[in-house]
């Protein structure tokens, strides 16, 4: 892995607007779409960071497992009113879209595999740069004399299509219209926007609203937009935790049943079980549930590695990674059509270039 | 060599085409300010919804002052004011923040009494405390 400084192109302020990133700059001034430096991958570290992605999932999915046999749940600070709904989730596996992992990797040459920082598997943002804005960059950068020593440019991520491809499988499973929801800031309006462009491209119906907007009618016990519609599918870009907090809360403006998503009146993804593997206590457990045993290699640093706790693993592939998993009911391979949330990208002539944004997220 | 292999080696791996017309009209309409309405309320000195009567029947000022027996005024808040913006719902005894006490230029602003209530999620991000942030104010992560 390579950082190669550049120049950022001129106008990318308007450049990145126009394609749908407004939140490009930081309120101190400094820029959060960052142009000044990309990195270079070789085609074997695309393929490291790849298997990497594919066995965080199996074991995030196995700690998740192990977490609801063993009722670990007050560890990870998840009360006691949510159980049933992750229960009710883990089990009948609703549909499920999208996450994405933070790693920590300095290349191959460091000797070290990537490590996992984070799994946001419930209110995943990054979506629209990753996706759109980074593309838009590399076909404006091909020509780019800066990087022409590196031939025609290649990127690991087709989150676009594998999004597309996603809404394609999980739409018999879905009631229509697909509702799209979050709060009122233009990074999170503008991420579920981008992921309802992508349901629309895959033709499904789709209105979108505020969180705030959701309307809950206590005779009807149901859910109902703006228009007093009942709602039966949504996405939501807002974590479980607030909405158990307002369940629990059994105030008059707050639902008295448990969110859709959690029971058969409802989907909504993701799903309560991404509460678990997507809370940060659930990096130790997954640890815990992987610890090599003696010369074993760490379980991050192949896809064959063994659980060594008590914990089955999982099967099926419906819970969310960037890009979005296999259907519910492809079988669970070595290699999964999964990536690394980071998009990464690599060239016929093993070299890859990737522009990040200064400030990951997560 | 397997096919699967030369094809993996060789073939491009970033997407083929990334069209995303409704994004980019969704940024357009927040660089141009069109923005649909947002709720105005009235509020107490907690921020707490309270019935809009409470607002219409008060003078539009931030501030009553009152003699302070010795030729001052003393300057009391009003206790009941509109809040535009920001987060929670129209629910009566709901708290509201992240809004403003005066209208934004260019803006609409709506009070509504339905019979469903809205406002249950939505409003835990901006009370403090949450560790459930965003980078801007948002859900996301």
């Amino acid at each position: 892995m390579q950082r190669i400084p550049l120049t950022p192109r001129e106008d990318w302020q308007q450049k990145v607007e126009s394609a749908g990133l407004t939140f490009h700059t930081l309120e101190n001034g400094d820029p959060y779409w960052d142009e000044s430096a990309a990195y270079q991958f070789t085609a074997a570290e695309i393929d490291t960071l790849e298997a990497a992605g594919n066995t965080l999932q199996e074991m995030c999915l196995a700690a998740a497992q192990h977490i609801i046999d063993q009722k670990r749940y007050a560890e990870l600070d998840i009360p006691a009113e949510a159980i049933p709904a992750i229960e009710w989730a883990w089990n009948n596996e609703p549909p499920a879209l999208y996450g994405r992992f933070d790693l920590s990797w300095a290349g191959a040459e460091s000797g070290h595999a990537p490590k996992l920082l984070e799994y946001n598997a419930d209110t995943p943002t990054s979506l629209l740069e990753a996706a759109v804005i980074q593309w838009n960059w590399v076909k404006e950068m091909d020509h780019n004399k800066e990087l022409s020593a590196f031939g025609s440019l290649d990127q690991f991520n087709s989150i676009h299509e594998k999004l597309i491809a996603k809404w394609k499988d999980i739409d018999p499973f879905l009631s229509k219209p697909i509702y799209f929801a979050a709060l009122d800031n233009p990074e999170d309006q503008l991420t579920v926007t981008y992921l309802r462009d992508t349901a629309e491209q895959a033709g499904l119906p789709t209105l979108q609203m505020y969180m705030e907007e959701i309307g809950w009618n206590d005779e009807q016990q149901a859910f109902l937009d703006p228009n007093e519609d009942h709602m039966f599918s949504i996405f939501k870009l807002y974590p479980w935790g607030p909405c158990f907090r307002k369940s629990s809360a059994r105030t008059p403006s707050t639902p008295t049943r448990a969110p859709a998503g959690s029971s058969p009146y409802g989907r909504c993804f993701s799903p309560t079980k991404a509460s678990c593997p997507s809370s940060g206590s659930s990096i130790p457990t997954t640890n815990s549930c992987w610890k090599p045993t003696s010369t074993a290699p760490a379980p991050w640093q192949t896809t064959s590695a063994n659980l060594s706790c008590p914990a089955k693993a999982r099967t099926s592939p419906s819970s969310a990674t960037t890009p979005p998993s296999p259907p519910p009911e492809a079988p669970t391979t070595a290699r999964r059509s999964i990536r690394p949330s980071h998009p990464k990208q690599s060239s016929p002539k093993k070299t890859a270039i990737d522009a990040t944004p200064s400030s990951a997220s997560g | 060599m397997c096919s699967d292999t030369l094809e993996h080696k060789f073939s491009m791996r970033r997407s083929a085409q990334v069209a995303a017309p409704l994004l980019a009209a969704a940024a357009l309409a927040i660089t141009t300010g069109c923005r649909k309405p947002e709720m105005q309320r009235c509020v107490d000195e907690n921020n707490r919804v309270v019935a809009d009567n409470f607002c219409a029947s008060q003078p539009n000022q931030q501030q009553q002052q009152r003699p302070d027996g010795h030729g001052g005024f003393i300057f009391i808040p009003m206790l009941y004011h509109y809040y535009y913006g920001g987060w929670g719902g129209y629910g009566l005894g709901s708290t509201v923040g992240g809004g403003r006490l005066t209208p934004s230029w260019g803006r609409s602003y709506i009070n509504s009494s339905g019979r469903t209530l809205r406002g249950g999620f939505g409003r835990s991000f901006s009370e403090g405390g949450s560790h459930f942030s965003g980078h801007a104010g948002g859900a996301g992560e």
